[in-house]
């Protein structure tokens, strides 16, 4: 069906123009706070006439700067450490869920097992599950029941490696946090993906099972190139996840694996509340989600789509 | 003569060896530790982390630090304490925090390390410490289990505490010929006299917020008026007369108060006050660092400092911080000399020059303390009144505070009847102290 | 032989790390803490440790006033939240389902609220609702109006409207993607019978579009009770109890007050009345289901 662009209503540009302000509007305001100054921010000096200064950014990331800035007696923020963990949480979740999510999407469409409802029901069921009711177990089994005695084998050797105290505990460890948020996005991610699959022609397949391949080199071969756009919905969604998540990170962390929501979290001190810094860091941390936004906006809006509005 | 040579150069290496040993300094054991610390972000341990630098290099120990807002530095380190083996060497703990972590044992005593040779400092001047912080944040075990007394001891140091003090617009003052308020009454009055004179500014700027900080107004009026959270056996007195008037206080306060000052945290009330939108502050000694400072404050040089008005009795809060050493530190010793490094004459000096809040009489009455901050003298004239049972540090202490203040908010913004919030407060207080076994010696 | 053997273990290895994930961080800490609930549970112990007290936490939580309130507001949140976004974002929808240039544009423009951290937007908000320096009291005062007191009086509105901002473009990608997915064919077979365009919206649109609305107000539904950083970062929960939803009262429950088996206690009583909510909104769409199928094939018999 060909686009044909009709002209419309002046009021409807009117009403376009005001949602794109009031969707845009706060994060440009928190753009152009996290360039003033507290004192400038506080005073009330709206408007665009003021002076920009990197002071801010500065503060936030003191300890990646290859200088000191004057304004700094010392180095409160580690925000350059936040980001690598933050980063490397964020990523090595994403991958993980993706691979083993689509590994069992595929199982769940593709193959009749026992206890396949099962599962597919639990899927649906966990979904349900605020991160709030997760935080009380993990908060618990994390610090006290997985955990490795650091007398024993595996635990001596990673104590002899890595350092640290006491026993092995998942709590305080890049893998304890990822392995929650794997297991979190999990849901979601197969959901997404069944429903990619499902619209993969079967024929496709047979003709590879036809031609010798096994199923895997099938899964590898064959379906996976096909549901790319799913796998970058997904993809997309989980890192988004991974990287905003604030409630079980600051639970299941400790000094060395805190992330960027924890360090902003944490900075809204009760003594001084730095505006500037704040909105410094927070413009830092949806850096990379408003890039997604940008440029992989069709994706996002496919994996939204997919499975809730069918055809 | 090689022979001879030989053992006279034994001899003299042998010499400067024992030489070297007896002049050994009471750090070298230490040089090359890794400290790790865990301080609130509050203004006098930003003042703290200036100085750091000065105790590394004196001592060669690095400190590394870990800074968190003190409600969550409080959930941090009930965990890291409970565990077997913990990763911070020297914490900064919230005064009322101390009856949890010494009755749960998570502290060291520290008289083993005052009775140390090695470590003890003779030049230390413990007399010198402000007793009613040492008895406040350090002491514990003593009368009623948190005050001094013949049966308690030592677990941690006053480090960052401080007393309450009213601050006020001196040219305001001046310019509508208002006294400074001496008594409660004449501070009520004033409060709600300033937004008529000068329209737009609040009277005094109180925290209010739900929770923590609306307890803390509270009793930052309770005591002065005479009332009392609990009486000497243990039951609740709070919604007695003296109760009621101290709620009511603080109503009066917070409704001729600022815009939105019933949800004010510590940082937004002195905010209000820095910003000059409000004409007086009554809280911690803390605050003076910032007033005269034009990065944060629009009132420098306008401030005039008074004390704690009087209500029936004068009684200014105790409260801040104190440090001590968890049980399951790895480097108990090395954290025992920075403790006591920062809470000497010396250490001290320098985080009051720094901004921070001093522990000694000496150095409130120091020269050039008081050259660069002239109000420590009326601070040092507040200390006097600063009363030891401010607050009762008990382990259940927690829960009645966080209803105290969820109770008083609800009084402040939803016009709760206020001797009805207060019977309610006694009332689950009661409860409280009751599964605790606080009334087991009444039977 | 090996192959159909390796044909018939396939699916579970294909499921298996999946399952062995989910079970070891979602179904064993659900269970626990299931278990937990009946024990006076202190962070540093496990399970094994704490004590057994059998039905307490639940009979202390049915009558604690502070559970009540926290219910009452987790409600009433969830209710108004869903429901302005569902009104608006399908309204937004159907006034916008024309074609313009620059709608992939606009699209992006309107995810971006979706995008952000919870943290952030909460810090943005709070800037924009502080008493004084806040946005939008700066503009009330320029305008003479006088200040609203956001995050006191009116904190459980605010944070609605905070919410409302963040997932309303969630709706509207979804119904406008829905609407432009409905059968052309029907809507001129109603254009051609004179039906206005009030009338095509109500008994044609919105009906063929409501399987999509139904699982798409579900979701945000169980997302409505999920929120808790906004929250957290807003008002911590204050004035009084005034914002405190249930899943903020659980994780203050565990980490402040560090009572667990309280926490425990209250998560099992959100989750009944999630899985309630659930199979509500699943008998509601059986419904619904039958009503559109029958629509479609009236439609297809007068075609």
């Amino acid at each position: 069906m060909a686009k044909k662009y009709e002209k419309q209503n002046p009021a409807f540009y009117v009403l376009i123009a005001i949602l794109v302000f009031m969707s845009i509007g706060p994060v440009l305001l928190m753009l152009v706070n996290s360039f003033k100054l507290d004192v400038d921010i506080l005073s009330g000096t709206s408007g665009l006439l003021f002076l920009p200064t990197i002071q801010n950014y500065e503060t936030a990331l003191c300890d990646v700067l290859w200088y000191e800035p004057e304004h700094l007696d010392f180095c409160q923020l580690k925000f350059g450490g936040a980001f690598v963990n933050s980063l490397i949480i964020a990523l090595v979740s994403t991958a993980l869920t993706l691979v083993i999510g689509c590994m069992a999407a595929y199982a769940l469409v593709r193959f009749r097992f026992m206890g396949r409802d099962t599962v597919s029901l639990t899927t649906l069921m966990v979904r349900m599950v605020p991160p709030a009711v997760l935080l009380v177990p993990v908060f618990g089994l994390w610090n006290n029941e997985f955990c490795l005695d650091k007398n024993g084998l595996i635990g001596g050797l990673i104590r002899d490696t890595l350092g640290g105290r006491g026993d092995v505990c998942l709590a305080g460890t890049h893998s304890g946090i990822i392995l929650v948020y794997v297991a979190m996005n999990l849901p979601f991610v197969i959901w997404i993906l069944q429903s990619f699959i499902v619209q993969v022609p079967r024929s496709l397949e047979e003709a590879a099972r036809v031609d010798g391949a096994g199923p895997f080199q099938v899964f590898f071969k064959i379906v996976l190139p096909l549901i790319k756009p799913g796998l970058a919905a997904a993809a997309i969604f989980t890192f988004r996840i991974a990287w905003n998540e604030y409630l079980l990170a600051s639970a299941l962390s400790d000094r060395d694996t805190k992330t960027v929501p924890i360090l902003i979290v944490n900075n809204m001190s009760e003594f001084n509340v730095e505006w500037g810094v704040i909105m410094a860091t927070g413009m830092l941390l949806a850096i990379p989600p408003i890039i997604f936004t940008l440029f992989a906006s069709r994706q996002i809006i496919t994996g939204m789509t997919a499975g809730a509005v069918k055809g | 003569m090689h022979t001879l040579l030989k053992s006279t150069a034994v001899g003299l290496t042998a010499a400067a060896v024992t030489a070297g040993a007896a002049l050994a300094g009471p750090y070298d054991a230490h040089k090359g530790t890794t400290l790790v610390v865990n301080f609130p972000a509050h203004p006098h341990y930003d003042a703290v982390m200036k100085i750091l630098p000065e105790f590394t290099k004196e001592t060669g120990i690095e400190v590394e630090v870990d800074q968190l807002p003190y409600l969550k530095m409080r959930e941090r380190q009930t965990l890291e304490l409970a565990q077997d083996e913990g990763d911070y060497d020297l914490i900064a703990y919230v005064v009322f925090s101390k009856a949890d972590y010494v009755y749960a044992d998570q502290l060291e005593n520290l008289a083993k390390y005052f009775m140390n040779p090695k470590l003890a400092n003779p030049a230390y001047d413990s007399a010198d410490l402000i007793d009613g912080y040492v008895y406040n944040i350090g002491f514990a075990g003593g009368d009623r289990g948190y005050l001094s007394g013949a049966t308690g001891s030592l677990f941690g140091m006053p480090y960052g505490s401080e007393t309450s003090v009213l601050g006020y617009r001196k040219d305001i003052f001046e310019k509508h010929g208002l006294e400074v308020p001496q008594n409660y009454d004449e501070l009520l009055a004033l409060a709600c006299q300033i937004p008529e004179l000068e329209p737009g500014m609040g009277g005094l700027a109180s925290r209010a917020a739900s929770g923590h900080h609306a307890a803390h107004a509270f009793l930052l009026h309770l005591n002065p008026l005479g009332g009392a959270i609990f009486d000497e056996s243990w039951e609740p007195v709070v919604n007695n007369a003296a109760g009621v008037k101290a709620a009511e206080a603080l109503k009066t306060i917070v409704d001729c108060g600022a815009e939105g000052s019933v949800n004010f945290g510590f940082g937004e009330a002195l905010g209000s006050f820095l910003n000059g939108d409000t004409a007086m502050f009554l809280d911690t000694t803390i605050v003076a660092g910032q007033v005269d400072n034009p990065d944060k404050s629009k009132v420098v040089g306008n401030v005039g400092w008074a004390l704690h008005p009087m209500g029936t009795k004068r009684a200014s809060q105790t409260g801040g911080f104190g440090i001590g050493i968890p049980a399951n530190a790895e480097n108990k010793d090395a954290a025992f000399l920075l403790m006591q490094w920062l809470t000497s004459k010396e250490g001290d000096k320098l985080v009051a020059m720094a901004g921070g809040n001093p522990s000694r009489f000496s150095t409130h009455a120091d020269a050039d303390v008081n050259a660069k901050f002239p109000h420590m003298a009326t601070f040092g004239e507040a200390l006097q009144y600063a009363d030891p049972d401010w607050r009762p540090i008990i382990p259940v202490w927690g829960k009645i505070n966080a209803d105290l203040g969820t109770t008083l908010s609800k009084v402040l913004t939803e016009d709760l009847d206020i001797q009805e919030a207060l019977d309610g407060v006694a009332a689950r207080a009661r409860t409280v102290m009751d599964e605790a076994g606080y009334y087991t010696w009444n039977e | 032989m090996s192959r159909a053997l390796a044909n018939r273990f396939t699916p579970y290895m294909f499921m298996a790390p999946a399952v062995v994930i989910m079970a070891m961080a979602l179904i064993y800490p659900l269970g626990y803490m299931i278990w937990g609930s009946f024990r006076a549970w202190n962070p540093s112990q496990s399970i094994g440790e704490a004590e057994f007290v059998g039905l307490k936490n639940y009979v202390t939580l049915w009558k604690d006033p502070n559970f009540h309130e926290s219910l009452g507001v987790t409600l009433k949140f969830a209710f108004f939240v869903v429901s302005f976004e569902m009104i608006i974002g399908v309204g937004l929808a159907l006034l916008l389902d024309r074609n313009i240039r620059g709608m992939s544009v606009l699209r992006t423009m309107f995810i971006l609220p979706m995008m952000i951290a919870p943290v952030v937007v909460g810090l943005m908000w709070r800037y924009m609702y502080h008493p004084t320096v806040g946005t939008f009291n700066r503009l009330l005062n320029d305008w003479g109006l006088p200040k609203i007191d956001w995050l006191g009086q009116h904190a459980l509105n605010s944070i609605i409207i905070a919410d409302i901002w963040q997932w309303t473009p969630f709706i509207f990608i979804l119904s406008l993607a829905a609407l432009q997915s409905l059968p052309s064919s029907a809507l001129e077979a109603a254009k051609i019978d004179g039906a206005t365009s009030w009338q095509q919206i109500i008994h044609i649109k919105i009906p063929l579009m409501m399987p999509v609305l139904i699982v798409t107000c579900l979701l945000r539904l169980i997302d409505a009770f999920k929120v808790l950083e906004v929250i957290l970062v807003m008002t911590q929960g204050g004035p009084g109890l005034s914002t405190e939803i249930l899943a903020l009262r659980i994780s203050r429950t565990a980490t402040e007050f560090r009572e667990l088996g309280v926490a425990a206690a209250m998560s099992n009583y959100l989750l009944l009345l999630l899985l309630a909510l659930t199979v509500g909104m699943f008998l509601f769409t059986r419904l619904q289901e039958v009503r559109a199928a029958r629509i479609r094939a009236a439609i297809d018999e007068d075609l």
